[in-house]
């Protein structure tokens, strides 16, 4: 009938062994947990059912951005700007101008338009189109100027080819020099409304996968009462009597991000096909960019938080009120 | 082992009822004690004081030199790690074997898994219940839960042992026999406070008792006792 643990000055204080016997009710805990879970399988599916929405659609918008922030990196590889010269320059004159184009840094590729091929280009253009062939004919002269498309480095950014257009455009052999940039720009403030609104829904829907928890937590905390109140008789510390519930909650959360993951699989598999309809139709090649490994140990891993935290809140509030405990 | 001193002991409702009034006595370590009375008159005040369930209005409540009403949250688990408590109504896990309900302060106390099953199968021995260590509660007589509820009560051997009604629901022999196990614990060092009803039984066992009425102690405690009152 001896009892090993030893006299101290304080008779009631906590005993050695601390980190030991904190990693044996861990997996005394996780066993509990995964039993638990296992006889309650209906509502655990439910729960998993509504964590996997809530991390799904904010899930999809990251995605979506994702992936138009590939189409708009593809796209700023032909971003440039197109050259315009007034109509008297002569060809030696557009040859000079090339030349020094090429020389500088913000330029990486060129491509010449002469007047004669820009109305030869016209004119094929508008094959189906007598009468503007007609019109074009009758002139005494080539209205067309000659042009240079200028290709811009890899890199470079709008604030620098609005300066190079400007440079240019104080050239008096130079009649207008345009800036590609509808299509960059429209992608870009896109991509970046998505961005907005994936984190404004995930707020929002983090918020809801921390009540769903909260609220599937509070039952499982109110069925176990009864427990508590036993544990707590047997001097088990609040952490004892937390563990599990925090388990529930992180349970939750794993298959949330699980079924987050299946959701998401499903609509990439749904919209891929028609999304590359679209955008070929527009020239721009398209593989869907997916998930990889890290975007699912990030949907698990913001799962178990989301989880962790509604179980935290749940057990904080239920604890604390329960008498004795 | 752990003495136990009431010093002035006054506790009180909302609503102003005094559950104890004045209350100061001093069980010795290794005592055995019954805390006999009405219904009403503080034996389970008394024994919540005790088990750091309350806090006393007014007084102070020593176990082992520490006033328990003070400890902190995180101190009083393991205060209560060494008080063994058996309850009316059991408060057994229904989800649980007769083992699991057993085996499970010495769980939350981290005993060495080795050890669990010969100290859950030795205190089933003791109230008779060795062959019904895999079954649920729920399958279990009133007086077999009972024994149960004793079982996990002495399993980790406290150093203080508090029992309400704990034969309420069992025939004398066996009643006797939970009483010989108390007793056992007793002459280890461990101080045992039982609050009762059956004064037979009291007078069988021939060791101190406390009267309470309406909180306070009704008559002057036995010479004999190894209880003193304190004051």
């Amino acid at each position: 009938m001896d009892n090993k643990k030893t006299e101290s000055l304080d008779p009631w204080a906590k005993p050695s062994g601390g980190f030991i016997n904190w990693l044996k009710d861990h997996g005394r805990t996780f066993n509990d947990t995964t039993l638990f879970v296992s006889q309650r399988l209906a509502s655990s599916l439910f729960v998993w059912f509504l964590v996997g929405i809530a991390l799904a659609l904010p899930g999809i918008l990251w995605l979506a951005q994702e992936n138009l922030q590939a189409v708009g990196d593809g796209w700023q590889g032909r971003a440039g700007l197109t050259v315009y010269f007034e109509a008297g320059v002569s060809p030696a004159e557009i040859e000079t101008a090339l030349k020094d184009l090429k020389k500088m840094p913000l330029v990486e590729k060129t491509a010449l338009t002469t007047s004669d091929q820009a109305l030869q280009d016209f004119v094929a253009q508008t094959t189906d189109s007598l009468e503007l062939r007609n019109i074009m004919a009758s002139l005494d002269e080539n209205p067309l100027p000659a042009s240079i498309q200028i290709t811009s480095s890899e890199g470079a950014d709008f604030i620098e080819l609005e300066a190079l257009q400007r440079q240019l455009r104080a050239n008096p052999q130079i009649n207008d020099v345009i800036i590609e940039k509808t299509w960059l720009e429209r992608l870009r403030d896109i991509t970046t409304l998505l961005n907005r609104l994936g984190w404004i829904f995930g707020l929002l829907f983090g918020l809801g996968a921390i009540f769903v928890t909260s609220a599937s937590v509070r039952l499982a905390i109110e069925s176990r009462l009864e427990e508590l109140l036993v544990l707590a008789l047997v001097g088990a510390t609040r952490g004892q009597m937390r563990r599990p519930f925090i388990y529930f909650g992180a349970c939750y959360g794993v298959g949330g991000g699980v079924m987050a993951v299946m959701f998401l699989a499903l609509i990439l598999n749904a919209i891929e096909g028609p999304l590359q309809a679209l955008l070929g139709s527009y020239q721009v090649p398209l593989v869907v960019k997916g998930f990889d490994a890290q975007f699912l140990l990030s949907v698990l891993g913001i799962g178990i938080s989301l989880g962790v935290v509604g179980a935290w809140v749940a057990v904080r509030q239920r604890l604390h009120r329960a008498q004795f405990i | 082992m752990a003495s136990i001193v009431l010093d002035n002991v006054t506790k009180q409702f909302p609503g102003g009822h005094k559950a104890l009034v004045d209350l100061s006595v001093n069980f010795d370590s290794g005592s055995m004690t019954f805390l006999t009375g009405h219904s009403g008159a503080g034996k389970s005040t008394f024994l919540r004081l005790l088990i750091g369930a309350d806090e006393p209005t007014r007084g102070r409540v020593l176990v082992g030199g520490v006033n328990i009403s003070q400890l902190s949250a995180k101190r009083m688990p393991w205060y209560r790690r060494n008080v063994g408590v058996v309850f009316q109504d059991h408060h057994l896990l229904a989800d649980r074997s007769v083992f699991e309900n057993v085996a499970l302060p010495l769980r939350i106390g981290h005993f060495p898994a080795n050890e669990i099953a010969p100290r859950v199968r030795g205190a089933l021995s003791a109230v008779d219940l060795l062959d019904k260590e895999k079954l649920l509660p729920g399958y279990l007589s009133t007086g077999e839960q009972q024994r149960v509820g004793i079982a996990r009560a002495v399993v980790n051997r406290p150093k203080i042992l508090l029992a309400d009604e704990p034969t309420g629901n069992l025939d004398p022999a066996l009643s006797k026999t939970i009483m010989d196990l108390f007793s056992q614990f007793r002459e280890i060092g461990t101080t045992v406070i039982i609050a009762t009803h059956d004064i037979e039984l009291v007078k069988d066992m021939g060791q101190p008792t406390l009267n309470l009425v309406a909180g306070s102690l009704a008559d002057p405690v036995p010479t004999q006792t190894r209880v003193t009152e304190f004051n």
